[in-house]
């Protein structure tokens, strides 16, 4: 027997590490490992059990149903609560105690509608310093919430879908009539976006000789492009849309557009009932352009 | 009676014995983990994300949101959005808003085209990351999620190295690898990932693959779409409308 002494303390030291070796890795390697794949069978149950800190629109809508509706009608209406105001899971949970985040700075509204080259065309956005210039604010850090609600920021009082679908791009023929004839080309320097006074001359010759010369058709004619060829326009005729500019704000300055205080003024004019309801345009017509000129005129020169 | 065995018997012995010990210890045929509690079924369901970068305006909401959401370390990013200006002479100069206000300044550039886009981890079918984890830490789930399993990260740093499109982090809190969970937490429950959630030009679009009627299912049937760095053979599962050949 002892002729095999060696060979036995070799297979007890090699059994020994062996197993020492097997029970180390059973120890390493975790419960559930491989179960799914090459990973921890109990990991993504894991990654799911975290809490979540943006409750949706829907829950904040429990308490503050009118701001939402408020909210919903209007221009921001795609903005969701808790992109400025917040995560809101804690606020829920507090039931209401703890406070969400109030956003009133100029830096916050500008966030979005800072006038940057690569933010799309079609979206809302502004140089403070011009704007301000434009509808006379002599404090450049006047928040934009002293005008604009950020609930209803344009006091688009219509569905967007209602509003009238108005084409961005024009085919040949909605200016050209006739056929084409053979070898037609682009002519050079033709546009390619047209501009409002291509297809209304009279209604813009006329704007130009009134108070509001001066200021853009799409400032008041709201535009939303829908698409590379057509978007909606929308006439805003709101009282609330002209005290955008022009109502008295201890921020403006002296060569501010002229400013009225609503409705006090609206009262005081008034001679009857039926003007209590009256709004800027129904007597201060003058002062943006006559209705009734076509809208639509034949563009100067279109002939193939 | 005597028996010689030689060393080579002996070892021959010895490795079939260990080989068997092992295969009988080894994980070939673990026990049952802890069968999955909620019902939700990850069999059902193929996440996928498409951004419109046409729609984006380089608010940053979903930064702030996902910073929020995730508890995401000042200084790091799990999602992040990239402003390129291509000026006159066809030079493009890239930034992003990494700062922690993640508000983009204005330029000086004269641009002839400039737009922004939106990234985060692309959740490959064939990710890179996963197969260099010497761990098994990073692993993509059933339902087409990449995730991190932070009871195993080692925070060795491979994963970071190996995501040709930059996704994952070492976290300076925790000391491992962290990236888009596309919002996990939320997805398994019906909700979007808070970057969906909070954008508010629908610039960033999440849905089921499974569900042919989904938003992301018809986008992906109706409209021309690309991937990032397609060269690198990862698969992506983020498509982007509207890319520019700069950004590929």
């Amino acid at each position: 027997m002892s002729k095999y002494r060696h060979a036995v303390s070799v297979f007890v030291v090699l059994g020994v590490v062996v197993i020492a070796a097997a029970i180390a890795r059973n120890l390493a390697i975790p419960d559930t490992f491989g179960e799914f794949g090459h990973y921890r069978g109990a990991a993504p149950a894991q990654a799911r059990e975290f809490p979540l800190r943006h409750v949706g629109a829907d829950v904040c809508a429990d308490c503050h149903d009118k701001q939402k509706s408020l909210h919903d009608k209007d221009a921001h209406s795609r903005v969701p609560c808790e992109t400025c105001h917040g995560p809101g899971a804690e606020h829920v949970k507090a039931e209401g105690d703890a406070p969400m985040r109030r956003p009133t700075a100029k830096s916050d509204c500008l966030v979005c509608h800072q006038r940057l080259a690569a933010r799309p065309g079609s979206f809302p956005q502004i140089d403070a310093d011009v704007h301000f210039a434009f509808v006379g604010v002599k404090d450049p850090s006047t928040p934009c919430v002293s005008c604009h609600d950020p609930h209803e920021p344009l006091y688009m009082d219509r569905d967007v879908r209602t509003a009238r679908l108005h084409p961005a791009i024009h085919r040949c023929r909605d200016c050209h009539q006739g056929t084409m004839a053979e070898g037609t080309v682009k002519p050079e320097r033709h546009p390619v976006t047209f501009e409002c006074n291509y297809c209304h001359p009279a209604i813009v010759a006329d704007f130009a000789k009134r108070t509001h010369a001066h200021v853009a058709c799409t400032t008041c004619h709201l535009y939303f492009r829908e698409s590379e060829y057509a978007g909606r326009i929308i006439r805003d005729a709101d009282p609330r849309f002209c005290l955008l500019c022009h109502r008295a704000a201890p921020f403006r300055s002296a060569n501010a557009p002229k400013t009225i205080d609503w409705p006090s003024h609206r009262d005081k004019v008034a001679s009857g009932p039926t003007d209590a309801k009256k709004g800027c345009v129904d007597c201060h017509r003058d002062r943006i352009h006559t209705v009734g000129t076509p809208v639509r005129g034949a563009v100067k020169g279109a002939q193939l | 009676m005597t028996r010689n065995i030689s060393r080579r018997d002996a070892l021959k012995v010895l490795g079939a014995g260990s080989g068997l010990l092992l295969v009988h210890c080894g994980p070939i045929k673990p026990p049952q983990g802890e069968k999955e509690k909620s019902d939700y079924d990850w069999e059902k369901h193929s996440y996928a994300y498409v951004v419109d970068t046409t729609r984006c305006i380089g608010c940053c909401a979903c930064m702030r949101a996902c910073r929020a959401e995730n508890d995401v370390p000042p200084g790091v990013f799990r999602t992040w959005v990239e402003r390129y200006e291509v000026d006159e002479a066809g030079e493009v100069r890239v930034d992003a808003a990494t700062h922690d206000d993640f508000v983009f300044g204005t330029t000086d550039t004269k641009v002839s085209k400039a737009f922004f886009v939106p990234k985060l981890c692309n959740h490959c079918k064939k990710s890179v990351c996963n197969q260099v984890c010497p761990v098994g830490a990073a692993y993509r789930t059933k339902d087409g999620v990449v995730l991190v399993d932070h009871d195993r990260c080692i925070g060795c740093g491979y994963c970071v190295q190996a995501c040709p499109y930059g996704s994952r982090f070492i976290s300076p809190r925790t000391h491992m690898a962290e990236k888009c969970t596309l919002c996990y937490h939320r997805i398994t429950r019906g909700e979007k990932p808070a970057c969906v959630a909070s954008c508010p030009k629908g610039a960033r679009i999440f849905g089921d693959l499974r569900d042919p009627q989904s938003e992301i299912s018809v986008i992906l049937k109706q409209q021309r779409f690309r991937v990032l760095k397609p060269e690198m053979g990862t698969q992506p599962n983020c498509y982007y409308l509207g890319l520019d050949r700069e950004v590929v």
